[in-house]
């Protein structure tokens, strides 16, 4: 029996083309579901309160810098941001771009709606990819650091807008996340088995629709708002909150000067 | 209507050789479909020049889309040629001939034909069937309510022609995501009452590489099937089930 030579296995696709399914085996289902499930939570529930936080810009620079600081004032704050915003985001980017590129688009061939959603899906990850990484780098980590003087976000922020090329990305940027959010749901709940009849799918596209609309609308109108508002003080803060950071900072006197401004303002 | 028709068929003599283009131009008949029109080649197997060539090579046998041999891109899209009506092709793209190629996903045997054993492989790999293999007679089979039995029903179609993998933008060499068809026979047999018994076996191999997480939920599946398989509720509703037997094992196994 041991001499006994095992013929070749017929699959006869003698290793060209498509090659047939590893039952069980490797990883790649794992990392697939983290890679949806992280869409939803936690860096779409992340995108959510950014935009809400971000809609107090239509309040002013005061009112946005109290959001700020509450942020900042989180409990474990450092470990929120980088546990369920900066290494879930990170993972979610890379691995979707290694999903993207492992796809085949044939929208040419077969121009469905279905088909030309997914291509949007990749296109609008990509764009919000290289957008949050300029803008979590020139936002987060250039320039006067946030966490430490919540005052200064909104002058920040309208610095940056007050680039026409920067507003441009960033209205584009806006319109391609929550568009990718919105059909990220919608994909989720497909793909999970939360709405598998044709029927559950329509309905929750509306919904889904409805809440990627509104959250773009928010976004757009928090932009409107940095924009077509008057110069902002380089620190908003009220005295009362300030006096917390104050305690905070080494150089007293630079954050009393600071402080003066939105007095005079307000 | 001209009384003939233009058609380019992409021809390939070997599996590994050359591909070219042969142009014919066919007689028109009414009601013609894509089967009767290789046969107007094979009858006379000369092209548009003049110069005399060999019958197109394609899969066929029920030539009534029920047996799913002779899928091919016709005009460019996956469908069947016996089902494929000229006179609406000819809507498709006025004054243009019709083009026939084959399968782009499959390995090409010759010409329209190709190896599409990749589903059969994977239609393994999933155990779609009943294992009720026995050297004795085992009586009468399990009752299906028929609300099940009006679920499988529209499952039972499928015909294996595999046009749900060729418009997948999913389905490529690089993923070898397993398509539409598998993971709905999988469902048809997790279903039945006695195939139901290989069913944590099926989810398992489901949630291996190139399985069902390789779904981009493009649903060209659902569109190109010329069966009208529900493909899209079957890969949720088994996206579902295969999420959840992880879980299981992972906690139990």
């Amino acid at each position: 029996m041991a001499t006994t030579t095992t013929p070749a296995p017929s699959t006869t696709t003698s290793g060209r083309g498509v090659q047939p399914l590893r039952a069980g085996q490797g990883n790649s289902f794992l990392w697939h579901k983290l890679h949806s499930l992280s869409g939803i939570v936690p860096i779409g529930a992340f995108l959510v309160e950014h935009i809400l936080s971000n809609f107090e810009t239509v309040h002013g620079p005061t009112a946005y810098a109290k959001q700020v600081l509450f942020l900042n004032s989180l409990p474990l704050v450092r470990v929120l941001e980088w546990g369920l915003i900066f290494i879930p985001l990170a993972f979610h980017a890379l691995y979707g771009v290694f999903i993207a590129f492992r796809g085949r688009s044939n929208v040419n061939a077969y121009p469905w709606a279905g088909n030309r959603m997914y291509v949007m899906q990749r296109v609008t990850g990509i764009i919000a990819f290289l957008y949050i990484i300029q803008h979590v780098w020139r936002q987060r980590f250039m320039g006067v650091s946030l966490p430490e003087h919540p005052g200064a976000a909104f002058a920040k922020v309208q610095h940056e807008l007050a680039n026409p090329w920067m507003l441009a990305i960033y209205v584009i940027a806006m319109i391609a996340t929550t568009w990718h959010f919105a059909y990220g749901i919608w994909l989720f709940a497909a793909k999970w088995g939360i709405t598998p009849g044709d029927k559950a799918r329509k309905r929750f596209g509306y919904v889904c629709a409805v809440v990627g609309l509104a959250l773009c609308v928010m976004g757009l109108a928090s932009i409107y708002a940095v924009v077509t508002a008057p110069p902002a003080p380089e620190d908003a803060l009220p005295a009362a909150h300030a006096a917390l950071t104050l305690q905070r900072s080494p150089v007293g006197n630079q954050s009393v000067v600071r402080l003066a401004a939105p007095t005079l303002c307000s | 209507m001209p009384s003939t028709i233009q058609v380019e068929i992409k021809r390939q003599a070997t599996p590994n050789g050359p591909c070219t283009t042969e142009t014919f131009e066919v007689p028109y008949r009414p009601g013609m479909n894509i089967t009767s029109l290789l046969g107007e080649i094979a009858l006379n197997p000369v092209d548009v020049a003049g110069k005399p060539t060999s019958p197109v090579t394609y899969d066929s046998n029920c030539l009534e889309e029920i047996c799913g041999s002779c899928a091919m891109l016709i005009n460019g899209k996956a469908r069947m040629a016996c089902s494929a009506l000229v006179d609406k092709l000819q809507a498709e793209r006025p004054g243009q001939p019709i083009t026939l190629a084959p399968l782009s996903k499959f390995p090409v045997v010759r010409d329209l034909a190709v190896d599409r054993s990749v589903l059969f492989e994977n239609l393994k790999k999933v155990k779609a069937w009943v294992p009720i293999d026995g050297t004795y007679d085992l009586g009468a089979g399990p009752k299906q309510a028929p609300q099940i039995q009006e679920q499988r029903y529209p499952l039972s179609n499928c015909i294996s022609c595999c046009c749900c993998m060729e418009v997948c933008p999913q389905f490529n060499d690089v993923t070898n995501f397993v398509g539409a068809a598998p993971i709905a026979q999988a469902k048809l047999f997790n279903m039945d009452p006695s195939g139901a018994v290989l069913k944590e076996e099926r989810l398992r191999a489901l949630a291996g590489d190139g399985g069902i997480q390789e779904c981009g939920f493009a649903q060209n599946c659902v569109q190109a099937c010329p069966k009208e398989l529900p493909l899209t509720e079957a890969i949720s509703d088994m996206g579902r089930d295969v999420f959840i037997q992880q879980v299981k094992d992972f906690f139990t196994s």
